[in-house]
């Protein structure tokens, strides 16, 4: 951490117009290779409160301001996190909590879809998706042998359209308009599809084999057809070729990194490969899953549904034997002895969990003389907003991102101006920030909220390095 | 100023010496002809600007040749746009004759055709650019061209995709699907006005990916009814037990390979291609296909087994382009003009798929296999006979709006229902989001399952659409003008004047009885009453509830001499509160009976409801047509504000086949905020300079009238001023409206564009220019113009004129009977013919 950002951050309250949050560039200059950055996605269903959030170390004078939504930052070393966060205590180096942002133009309420990432109303018709999600922004940006790969706790119904919590699935990032993309389920169903190229299983492989000269077959007979067209005929077929060449490309390069893939295979005992597998094993395998993609170089940006309300939560830590349904947490029904609010605690701090291995595993990954995670960026927030029945006057992030990010915001609590306050900022904004910061100069992503009578395009320039 | 001209006509510097070939260096056989008389346009109209360092745009003529082909086409196409849509030279230019103009156009055009790179060909065939062919040259009897469509793949559409899955697994009458599990449909048609189904959609990556899983499902499924054929569904077992449906039967071809452990024979493959190809294809594999097909089941069976393999050759068929395309090539000898006929095949398939969603019904499969499909009234008598079959195309108009509280409307022919909700766009009220408090909390956004207000206005809109079609008498101008709409009415007329005689009949007899302080009673001595009215539904686990809400219900609707809706406010999953939208009175909302049996109920407050017609349509006032339907407005509207220029520009396009360019992308386009005035002085402060009313002028004049609507169709004399500083009073119910100070809406307007000078002129209201569109043989005409492009999948082109002329006389001289256009059309040269033009 470098010391003029942590003098900066000795004042505990500033203002809405002082917070400009400078310091120096922190993205390394390296003359060697520069390594890729990535991006980790992690989203969670029924809401994140805002005041679960808050340090309980704060002072009164701080409490207050946080109630009254003013727009203040505070450097995290003076304080303590909350109890649920303790599993990531120690990469409060790497911490921003953010508070403050909106999200009214995105679909609030239960089940979002599409809307967290791509900040637009999205229900479960591709209709509805206006265009690429904000993850696949950014795996456009960072191209790898796989691009973007999307693992899922699906819930049982209702958030996505088929209740198949095993299988590939529509996810809740998109590709482009109307294009949906397609999450891993299960641990077991990633494993086999992301390295089934170098699967030592003999069923496995021939499989693998099969679909390889499928596609082969595929592409040969289309761009046999295409060449036989001209004119507007020409590319109806050729577009469908070259996607399907596409698809083969992306097979070849995977399938050139054997040795590397071999090398990082995850480690998963049957357990965490069975069909049924609890809640928090599933995580657990995803998350080994998700690493050896990351160490490997197959991709630089994953998102990752930890849990959806629709999601039966099971194997949770201290109630293992419980179903847990979210909803009723959501309403604020209790589990065995714990109360709605301590069986949300229980949740978060699995899924804090699950960020401590993560990030702990990258940074003992050595890379271009530091390590995997000084060029990785995580993030964690709910797909709703900031409750169960949400409306989006609220979207709290935590943001752990390594020493190189772009983004001048580490370590510390920032809580922006309230919803329609002067200087208010939307989850639009957050994304253009985070697209502007590494190279995508969009003016604005994603919808503008309707009811907001503030000037709201644009980047939150106070986060620029 | 000329500057302000970013995209610069392109000037061919060719002076005294200009040679009449300019050749490239790099590329021999690029080379530009320019011919003699194109040099001296070039010259006299286009050099003044662009020569030399100082040329306009930085475009220069002498530099031409150091061009690379790459960039010199991109030169060319944007000089024939401006030559075509008369951008170039500048309005304050003196303007080339209409000879030279044409000159220029033809020379750029055959340049670019050469290269295959004209990109006004392309743009052209986009829905947009329809109204670029000339209305009045199309209509004029003096295009002698013969009509022809371009042989093409057309991509299905959404719901005939849907249909084609159901061919796959070979299900027929009731054993068809409303959704299949593991599908996801591939197509979206775009959201805006107009017709969207055009053959210029290609597929790409995205249906791709859907696609393989969607290869994925439907090959599990085939190999899964294929293993476990004739066996009982009870003794079987399911990966996933929320996916237990599978085709009842399997083509035999399948079993015979699934249920062998050996290795099949030759024959057994073959047959096995063939099979899927017909599920999915509709014909059986060439012996090209043979070819390939065969090796590659050899070769996965050999790797993966007999069942695996199989299901690999059933993916690889599922994954043809030609699945996902309607063919039309047209066969046999090329006539004179070098036009083909469709195929009987593919014009059995061509007419079924304009007329609704399944494929061709048996009979006329039949006519094309017996050969009866090839002549202009083959092509009518069976047009016609599927326009009577009420029962073939029978179906939702639009699955897609249906939820867990309302379902669409169903039609006998819902295509011909489709045509008029894309052309007039009201769909489009789906997609505006509006603040609910402004509408005093009437208005309902759509949601997960529900398309909630505006779909039941769609819908409602769809209803008045479909009881014209079924009438078939002067289509357009009814539904420009009709009065008479549904609302509501979610029961037939029978059906709902019968529930409200039961409901009378059992206020009259228990409205002086003590149902109030012991309801119990009340009903015990009139139980077999209550049980002969099916209306009541009140008897069960909570009947004293039930029984108070229906008499508090009947009380201030019957006991006011209301008639109340048909369905009871509190009945499970009760959405209806739209009237208002309607300028209607309210209907009571699911809460106002919760607590009729709570001690502490202290009665209900005095609000007047709605009394509802039973028998609709019925006559709405101050509604004239389509376009003072609420879901038209709407969809015609911001998210704050009404859009009196979108609602002008879609008169002005759809209407009166005009054309208006696009905005500049210099202009920002924001009206003002001023709290003293209202949107329309807004609108007009911003849109009044010469620079933009160039462009306005065509839309402005034709949208303002409707300003007498806001943005959720209500009508309204006076406008609230929606502004902190007009602020009368705050609401004091949770989502009800602010009051704020008002002022008087002008609902002046302007009619131009009509060629007729008995209709154009200065209109009063909506309701005046609604007349006079309404007798307008050019909307009439635009309209059929339309119809053309939904039928066809394309825009008209010159040569299509005859097409539209027969057309347009067919509605004329069958009473304004739509279904007359649809046989014209669909018999018409245009739809029978095609010719390779690539």
């Amino acid at each position: 951490m470098i010391s003029n950002r942590r003098e900066f951050l000795t004042q505990s309250i500033l203002g809405a117009g002082a917070l400009s949050l400078s310091s120096a560039k922190l993205f390394a200059d390296s003359s060697v290779s520069k390594p890729p950055t990535r991006f980790i996605f992690i989203h969670k269903g029924n809401g994140l409160p805002p005041h679960s959030l808050v340090p309980p170390s704060f002072s009164e004078e701080q409490m207050e301001a946080e109630k009254r939504k003013d727009s203040f930052a505070v450097d995290l070393d003076d304080h303590d996190l909350p109890e649920w966060m303790s599993p990531i205590a120690g990469h409060k180096n790497n911490l921003t909590i953010l508070q403050g942002l909106s999200g009214k133009m995105c679909t609030t309420g239960h089940h979002t879809w599409c809307s967290s990432l791509g900040v637009f109303k999205a229900n479960e018709r591709l209709s509805s998706i206006k265009w690429a999600t904000v993850d696949f922004e950014l795996a456009q940006m960072f191209p790898s042998p796989f691009g973007h790969i999307e693992f899922a706790c699906f819930p049982a119904g209702g958030g996505n359209s088929r209740g198949n919590i095993n299988g590939i699935e529509k996810g809740f990032s998109a590709r482009g308009p109307q294009q949906p993309n397609y999450a891993f389920g299960s641990p077991k169903v990633a494993m086999q599809e992301l390295f089934k190229s170098v699967a030592t299983d003999q069923q496995a492989q021939s499989q693998y084999q099969l679909q390889r000269k499928v596609l082969e077959f595929v592409a040969t007979r289309e761009a046999g057809l295409a060449e036989r067209l001209t004119g507007t005929e020409r590319p109806k077929v050729a577009n469908y070729a070259d996607a399907v060449q596409d698809i083969r490309k992306r097979n070849a390069r995977v399938e050139a990194m054997g040795d590397v893939l071999r090398q990082h295979l995850p480690e998963l005992n049957g357990k965490y490969l069975a069909d049924d597998i609890s809640t928090v094993d599933r995580q657990v395998g995803f998350t080994e899953v998700l690493l050896s993609t990351l160490i490997s170089g197959m991709t630089n940006v994953v998102t990752f549904t930890v849990d959806e309300l629709g999601t039966n939560y099971t194997g949770l830590p201290g109630i293992e034997g419980e179903n847990v349904n979210q909803h009723d947490v959501g309403h604020g029904k209790p589990v065995r002895n714990f109360e709605a609010t301590e069986v949300r605690k229980k949740i978060r701090h699995q899924h804090m969990t699950v960020i401590d291995t993560i990030v702990s595993r990258l940074k003992s990954v050595p890379e271009a003389g530091g390590t995997m995670f000084d060029n990785t960026m995580l993030f964690y927030f709910p797909d709703n907003g900031e409750t169960h029945h949400s409306n989006g006057s609220e979207w709290p992030f935590l943001v752990l991102a390594g020493d190189n990010t772009r983004l001048d915001i580490g370590r510390r609590y920032i809580r922006l101006p309230g919803y329609g306050k002067p200087g208010h900022k939307t989850l639009g904004n957050w994304y253009t920030t985070i697209l502007n910061a590494y190279g995508n100069p969009i003016n604005h992503y994603g919808s503008l909220d309707v009811g907001l009578n503030i000037d709201q395009a644009g980047p939150i320039e106070r986060f620029s390095a | 100023m000329r500057q302000v001209y970013l995209v610069c006509f392109i000037t061919l510097l060719l002076g005294a010496s200009m040679p009449a070939l300019v050749s490239f260096a790099e590329d021999a056989s690029a080379r530009l002809l320019v011919p003699e008389h194109v040099q001296r346009v070039l010259k006299h109209r286009c050099m003044n600007c662009h020569e030399g360092e100082n040329a306009e745009g930085d475009v220069r003529l002498d530099k031409i040749a150091e061009l690379k082909l790459d960039a010199r086409l991109d030169l060319l196409n944007r000089a024939q746009d401006q030559i075509f849509f008369q951008t170039m030279p500048p309005a304050d230019a003196p303007q080339p004759a209409t000879d030279e103009r044409s000159m220029l156009a033809d020379w750029l055009q055959s340049g670019l055709r050469k290269h295959n790179a004209s990109n006004l060909d392309k743009k052209l065939r986009y829905p947009d650019f329809g109204n670029y062919v000339d209305h009045e040259t199309l209509f004029s009897g003096q295009i002698k061209d013969k009509p022809f469509t371009p042989a093409r793949r057309w991509l299905v559409s959404p719901q005939i995709f849907h249909e084609l899955v159901n061919d796959i697994f070979m299900l027929t009458g009731q054993s068809r699907q409303r959704s299949f599990y593991g599908v996801t449909n591939p197509f979206v048609l775009p959201d805006h006005s107009g017709v969207r189904d055009y053959d210029n959609t290609a597929l790409d990556g995205g249906h791709l990916l859907v696609m393989l899983n969607n290869a994925e499902w439907i090959s599990q499924k085939q190999i899964f009814s294929a293993v476990h054929a004739d066996k009982d569904r009870r003794t079987l077992e399911f990966s996933n037990p929320q996916d237990r449906w599978y085709p009842p039967i399997s083509p035999p071809a399948f079993v015979t390979i699934v249920s062998q452990k050996s290795r099949p024979t030759n024959q057994e493959m073959i047959a096995a291609i063939h099979a899927q190809s017909e599920c999915v294809l509709k014909r059986k594999a060439s012996v090209e296909e043979l070819d390939r097909y065969l090796p590659l089941l050899q070769s996965s069976i050999e790797l993966g087994g007999n069942t695996e393999g199989l299901r690999q050759m059933l993916v690889s068929v599922l994954l043809e382009s030609e699945f996902l395309y309607r063919q039309e090539f047209g066969a046999g000898e090329p006539d004179a003009y070098g036009r083909k006929k469709l195929s009987p095949v593919e014009a059995a398939q061509a007419i079924a798929y304009a007329l609704g969603d399944p494929g061709p019904d048996e009979e006329l499969q039949q006519a094309a296999f017996d050969g009866r499909l090839i002549a202009k009234d083959d092509y009518r008598r069976e047009v016609q006979r599927l326009l009577a079959n009420e029962t073939h195309f029978n179906g939702p108009v639009d699955p897609g709006i249906s939820g867990k509280n309302m379902q669409s409307h169903v039609s006998t022919h819902p295509k011909l229902v489709r045509f008029f909700r894309e052309f007039f766009g009201y769909t489009g009220a789906l997609k505006v989001f509006k603040d609910v408090t402004r509408s005093d909390g009437y208005y309902q956004n759509p949601a997960r399952g529900t398309a909630g207000t505006p779909g039941f206005l769609v819908k409602e809109a769809d209803r008045v659409v479909d009881w014209y079609l079924q009438r078939d008498e002067d289509v357009f101008r009814n539904l420009l003008t009709t009065e008479d709409f549904f609302v509501y009415h979610n029961k037939d007329n029978e059906t709902g004047q019968k529930i409200i005689a039961e409901w009378k009949e059992a206020y009259a007899r228990l409205k002086d009885t003590d149902w109030k302080t012991d309801p119990e009673r009340v009903i015990a001595e009139n139980l077999e009453f209550i049980q002969s009215k099916k209306s009541l539904n009140i008897l069960g686990g909570k009947q004293k509830r039930e029984f108070l809400r229906h008499m508090y219900f009947f009380g201030e609707t019957i006991g006011k001499g209301r008639t109340p809706f048909t369905t009871v406010s509190f009945a499970h999953g009760y959405t209806y509160n739209h009237s208002p939208f309607y300028n209607l009175p309210p209907t009571p909302n699911p809460f106002r009976y919760g607590d009729v049996e709570q001690k502490n109920f202290k009665g209900l407050d005095d609000t007047e409801f709605w009394d509802y017609p039973v028998e609709q349509p019925f006559r709405i006032t101050n509604r004239k047509g389509l376009l003072t339907h609420p879901a038209w407005l709407i969809a015609h509207s911001g998210n704050f504000q009404t859009d009196p220029i979108r609602r002008g520009r879609w008169i002005r396009e759809k209407l009166l086949a005009g054309r208006v360019p696009d905005v500049p992308i210099t202009v920002d386009a924001q009206v003002p905020d001023d709290p003293h005035k209202t949107f329309r002085e807004r609108v007009e402060s911003v849109t009044s300079k010469a620079e933009c009313w160039k462009c306005h002028q065509h839309m402005n004049p034709l949208g303002l009238p409707f300003e007498v609507f806001d943005d959720f169709g209500r009508y309204r004399l006076e406008e609230p001023l929606e502004s902190p500083e007009n602020l009368i009073s705050r609401t004091k119910t949770k989502y009800g409206s602010d009051t704020y100070r008002t002022r008087s809406v002008s609902t002046l307007g302007e009619l131009l564009g009509t060629e007729d000078s008995d209709l154009d002129g200065v209109v009063t209201d909506p309701f005046d220019l609604i007349d006079r569109l309404s007798q307008s043989e050019r909307v009439r005409q635009s309209i059929i113009r339309h119809a053309f492009r939904f039928f066809m999948g394309r825009n008209e082109m010159l040569s299509d004129s005859q097409t539209l002329i027969d057309a347009d006389e067919a509605y004329t001289e069958n009473g304004g009977s739509f279904k007359a256009v649809v046989v014209s059309l669909l018999s018409s040269d245009s739809f029978m013919y095609r010719k390779d033009v690539n």
